[in-house]
Order: structure tokens, then sequence, then C-alpha cells
């Protein structure tokens, strides 16, 4: 690794970026394939088409006869993926660093499946049928409140990191049964329609989709990135921390609140999503050994490239039948887990 | 038996059907281009493509069936080299706009999310029931500009309906209306329909329910066996996937159960087992004729023959 190293400071110096050689470099060729996959999933479909023809519907659409599968149809859902698996990656990331347990995962502590039996309930009882508004907000208040759970128990027992995983993981059971009710008792479609929102998937993402997971990713991505180095005095221990100037309390407080606003409002748009949250931490670790700036940086673009080269395999692969990411995401999520078993063992 | 007779020519005949206010919820998006009739139709749920084939026209393209994938077999005759756009649930967008339709029919339950897309590809109409086929007919006619056609059939099949009351009551005499249930098996449960597709026509043709099943919403799922006694009535009618082993299983086990033995519609067998693409699946007037028919076998009553159907309308 070279030790040379670009920082970024605001004038002030109140906030950091400290970059490696090594991480730029990693950011920019993940940055190139996430823009090539980007652009071969833009060329797919159910009938492909020529780069040529694409790129002219994206930059003259008048002129182009795609235009509409190209722009409304293609782009949106190349879109969402990257935000959402961005989202995803950066949440996981930062859960970790803050209990300090690289199982740690959005979808594990159960902050996904807070969200999602709000958003069933909100199906099963009729409140909103697939596609409203109310979706979105209803699954991100979930993920909040399951997140404030976990918080409460913390505050009152004083619940180390590890305990904190083990609350997650019992309200995410918990969670997880109280959707199987919900699904048992509904009636065929809105089972149906709950089954594929939970398996998570980009069908007919659209532009509003896009525009409203925008805000989300656009505030705590960066807010996570700002508070990025406190991760890095977290991981020495609490009392390292403290005495290294932290204000502990409060910095956990605005990463958890980072970090569940972008894992809920990513499933919010995109459904019960696994494995991105815990996998892409790692690979993100595996490629580079730099602070947590960095990492949150590789995380997000390996998880934004996981779940798009994910979408175009359930796009494509199995056309014209649609299936969802998720599916996919497991797939390659699960021989990753079982390579870093023997990584480990060596 | 009833299909073919379809499209041998209806006479354009008065029909005194009482004109229904159309309901004001359907979107009719595009209102332009409904002067030109629309050539090329996509269905995008399984009522939509037997309604498209009643109306006579071929879908470009269509969803594929619950069973007997890729289309049912009652269906197949009438739609040869037609597309297979993936699932009702999850219609393959792209190839709905490669197909270049010039109608697209989908449903409010499975297709509300995507219908801004849909009314970009093409003219759009969503219909508000999966399983209401009078006003999807409706609704279609007066999107493909076949309206007089639709009302053609709705004639007709008031004409059968009114046919078949009357001669079940004068089959049944005290014994009609009957007290029936609908009942389909599944893997490791059974459900009883309050509502839906076969109970709606059941209903229209003036058969009756329980007490204890006079009740909105679809039905519900029984998971224990010992729930047999609420699906009694004075007949049965049972409908399941029968290629399917563990519906099978769930359907040997029930029905060797004591309780169900008991039931009154057991004893005095009159227990149906009936298909269930007509009864459930195909939900459009093909279907909806097709169990009449079936009905009117079940019964044994003699049917109306094809000159008695149109001319009468």
């Amino acid at each position: 690794m070279s030790n040379t190293a670009i920082v970024l400071r605001t004038r002030s110096e109140r906030l950091t970026l400290r970059l490696s050689r090594h991480t730029l470099f990693v950011v920019a060729a993940l940055g190139t394939a996430l823009l090539g996959s980007a652009f071969v999933s833009l060329c797919l479909g159910s009938h492909s088409t020529s780069p040529a023809n694409v790129f002219q519907a994206l930059v003259s659409p008048h002129e182009s006869d795609i235009a509409l599968i190209v722009r409304e149809i293609r782009l949106p859902r190349v879109l969402l993926a990257i935000l959402v698996g961005a989202a995803l990656g950066v949440a996981g990331l930062v859960l970790q660093g803050l209990v300090r347990n690289p199982l740690a995962s959005p979808d594990v502590i159960g902050i996904t499946s807070g969200a999602s039996a709000a958003a069933v309930f909100l199906l099963t009882i009729g409140g909103a049928a697939q596609g409203s508004p109310l979706i979105p907000v209803v699954a991100i208040a979930g993920a909040f409140a399951v997140a404030l759970t976990i918080l409460t128990v913390a505050w009152i027992k004083h619940a180390t990191p590890g305990q904190l995983i083990l609350v997650g993981i019992g309200i995410a059971s918990a969670m997880g049964a109280l959707i199987t009710l919900m699904i048992v008792t509904s009636p065929d479609t809105t089972a149906m329609n709950a089954y594929l929102w939970l398996t998570g998937s980009l069908y007919a993402a659209q532009w509003g989709d896009v525009l409203g997971l925008l805000p989300w990713v656009a505030v705590f991505l960066p807010l996570a990135l700002s508070r990025a180095r406190h991760l890095d005095i977290m991981a020495m221990g609490d009392d390292m921390a403290t005495s290294l100037g932290s204000a502990l309390n409060l910095n956990r407080l605005v990463l958890l609140l980072a970090a569940v606003a972008l894992a809920g409002s990513a499933v919010a748009f995109a459904g019960g999503l696994s494995f991105i949250g815990l996998v892409a931490p790692h690979m993100a670790r595996n490629l580079s050994r730099s602070g947590s700036a960095g990492l949150i940086l590789i995380a997000a673009m390996v998880g934004a490239l996981m779940l798009l080269l994910a979408d175009i395999i359930g796009r494509i692969g199995f056309a014209p039948r649609d299936l969802p990411a998720g599916v996919f995401v497991a797939c390659i999520g699960a021989p990753y887990f079982v390579y870093q078993l023997h990584r480990l063992r060596r | 038996m009833f299909v073919m007779t379809l499209f041998t020519g209806f006479s354009s005949a008065t029909h005194g059907q009482p004109s229904e206010a159309m309901d004001q919820t359907n979107t009719v998006d595009h209102p332009k281009h409904s002067q030109i009739a629309p050539k090329r139709v996509v269905t995008l749920f399984q009522g939509a493509t037997d309604n498209a084939v009643a109306l006579g026209l071929k879908p470009v393209g269509v969803v594929e069936s619950w069973t007997e994938q890729p289309m049912y077999h009652y269906l197949r005759p009438y739609l040869e080299g037609v597309h297979y756009l993936g699932l009702e649930t999850q219609p393959d967008l792209e190839s709905i706009a490669w197909l270049n339709p010039d109608l697209i029919v989908g449903e409010r339950s499975r297709h509300q999310l995507i219908s801004p897309l849909l009314s970009r590809i093409a003219p759009t109409v969503i219909a508000d029931q999966l399983y209401d086929f009078k006003a999807l007919l409706k609704l279609m006619g007066q999107a493909a500009g076949r309206e007089h056609k639709a009302d053609e059939l709705l004639a007709c099949w008031q004409v059968r309906v009114e046919d078949f009351r009357m001669k079940m009551a004068s089959r049944l005499g005290e014994r009609w209306p009957q007290k029936v249930s609908v009942i389909r098996f599944r893997g490791a449960s059974a459900r009883i329909y309050y509502g839906g597709f076969a109970r709606s026509v059941l209903d229209e043709l003036g058969f009756t329910r329980p007490e204890s099943q006079r009740q909105s919403g679809w039905g519900i799922n029984l998971t224990s066996q010992e729930s047999i006694p609420a699906m009694d009535a004075e007949a049965i009618f049972v409908f399941m996937v029968e290629s399917n082993p563990s519906v099978m299983e769930t359907y040997r086990t029930w029905t060797r159960h004591p309780l169900w033995q008991q039931l009154e519609a057991a004893r005095s067998k009159q227990i149906y087992k009936v298909n269930p693409v007509t009864w459930n699946m195909g939900g459009g007037y093909l279907a909806a004729n097709n169990l009449l028919d079936e009905l009117y076998a079940h019964y044994s009553l003699e049917p109306l023959n094809q000159a008695q159907e149109c001319c009468t309308c």
C-alpha cells in the first residue's frame, strides 16, 4: 500500500477526508466497472439494442425510436439499483463499525425486517396498493421503530454491542413471524404482491422511485462519510475513543441515524433485499485496508455493483419472466461467504 | 361447446339489456385513440385474455396462465403465435413496448404500480376487479371499439342465466334456490370462497349460500381438518389443481376424514369436482359460459340450443 495520500479538507478543517492512493485506485476501478455495467445493462433487454442506438436514445431521445424503452424502462431501473445497492452497502459498513461486529448488517439486526413488516402490514390491511407513495414512508418509519427499540434496550440495560446484535436478531425473528402471519391471513393477490416485495425486486422501477430515494442517499451518505473517522476511533474501544476526544454518544447516534435512514429508504423503494448490507462491507475490506472513509466509498460502489449485476441476471437470464434481484444477490453473497471462510482457515 | 358457437356469428339483434352505467373509476387513457379500433391488444391478466378472445380480438401479447402453461387449453386454439409476456404479476414491460400495442388491458390489484409506464407505451385500461367479467367485457368493448359485440355477448349471457334459473327451479322444486359452497383444496389447506369468480357467477345464477358464509371478503383459508363442518351446504363444488401432488394429498386426507363423510352434501352425494380453470382461473366470459355448461351437465338440464341462445337475445 502506498503511504502517500490525498486529503480533502474544508477551510475550517471541521471535515476532512483522507484517501490513500490505493483507495483512490480501487474507487476509480470500481467506478469504471459500475459505469460499464450500467451501460451494458442499458443495452440488454428482452430485445437487445446496439450501444450506438442506446447512446442516441440517451443523448437525443427525439430522434430515437427506442427512447421509451431506454429512458423510461431501463434507465430508472439501473439508477435505482445503484442507489439502493450503495445505500445498503454503506448502512452495513457503518453498522458493523458501530457495534464492532462483522456480522452486523441492516437485515441481521432487524432494520430491514422492521421496514418490511411495516410495508407488508400496510399492503395486507389494504391501506395502500403496491406502488403507493405511502409505502416508503411507512417502511422507513418501521426501520426507525426497530432501531429505536434496539437503542432503548441498549440504554436501559447498558448492553454491549454483542448483546445489541442479539436483541436485533430477536427483533428480526419476531418481525419475520409477524410478516408470515400477515401473509398467511391475507388473500392470494395481496400475498403474492407482498412476497414479491419481500424478495426485493427492482421490477418496474420508475423515475418517481429514483427521485424518491435520491434525497435520502444524497443526505445520509455524505453524513456517514463526514463522521467516518469517528468509526475508526470507535474501533479502538470506548475508553480510547473518549480519551481521543470523540463525542462518543453523539457520533454513535448520528452514524446510527445515517445507517438506519439509508437501509430503511433502500428497503422502502426496492423491497426486502438482504445480504448486500452484510457482504458488501466485507468485500470492501478485502479490496482496501484504508480507513472508514475510503471503505464507505468502496462499500457503496461494491453494493451498487452487486445489485446492478444481480438485477441484470434476474431481468435478462429468465426472460420474459422477471426474477427478483434479491434471489441473485443471495447467489453471489453465499459463495463469497464460503470463500471468506476458506480464507480465514488458511 | 359454447365456445365454438361464439364465433359462428350472432345476428345483429336488438337486446333489452339494461345499460348499466359504466363504472366511473375505470380509467381509459388517451381517449383520442378510441376512434380507431385497436388492432394490437395486449392483455395482462387471464380474464382479459379470455374476454379478448370472446370479443373476437386476438391479442398480440398475453401473460402466462397459472396452470396448463403457457396457456389454458380452452384458449389455446385462439392464441396461436401469440407472444407470452411472463407472469400476470410481473409482465415484461419491455416486451410489451416492443410489441407496439395500441391497447393494453390491466387490472388494479396487479398493475396499478406499472400503469403509468403502460400508459406511456399505449392507451391502457385498468379494470377494477379480477373476476368481474361483465364489467370487464363492457370496458374492453368500449376501449376496443366493440361495444356492440360486448352488448350482444352480455345479452346472450343473460338469456342463458334466465334459462338456467327457470330449469333449475323446475328441476329442484322446493329445494331451489340451493345453498352451495365453493371449496378449493391447496397444499396443506383448504379454502371456502365467499367471493371470487365462481361465487359471483353462482350468485347471479340464483344459488344461495349457508348462513355462515354470508360474509364479505374473498373467503377463508382453513388449515385444520376440524374446520371441515364450516364447508357444509346442500351441494359443494370442489376444485383444485390436480397436477400438484401436495394438493391431491390434501384432498385425499381431508375427504377421508370422518367429518367430511358426515357433511350433508357428502351424505346426499352432492359434492361435485369441477374444473379449476373454468371455476377460478379463467375469469372471463368464455370461462363463465363453460362454468354454466358444467352446471347444465351436473344437474342434467337440457341445454339451450344455439338457435335459442342467439335468436332470443
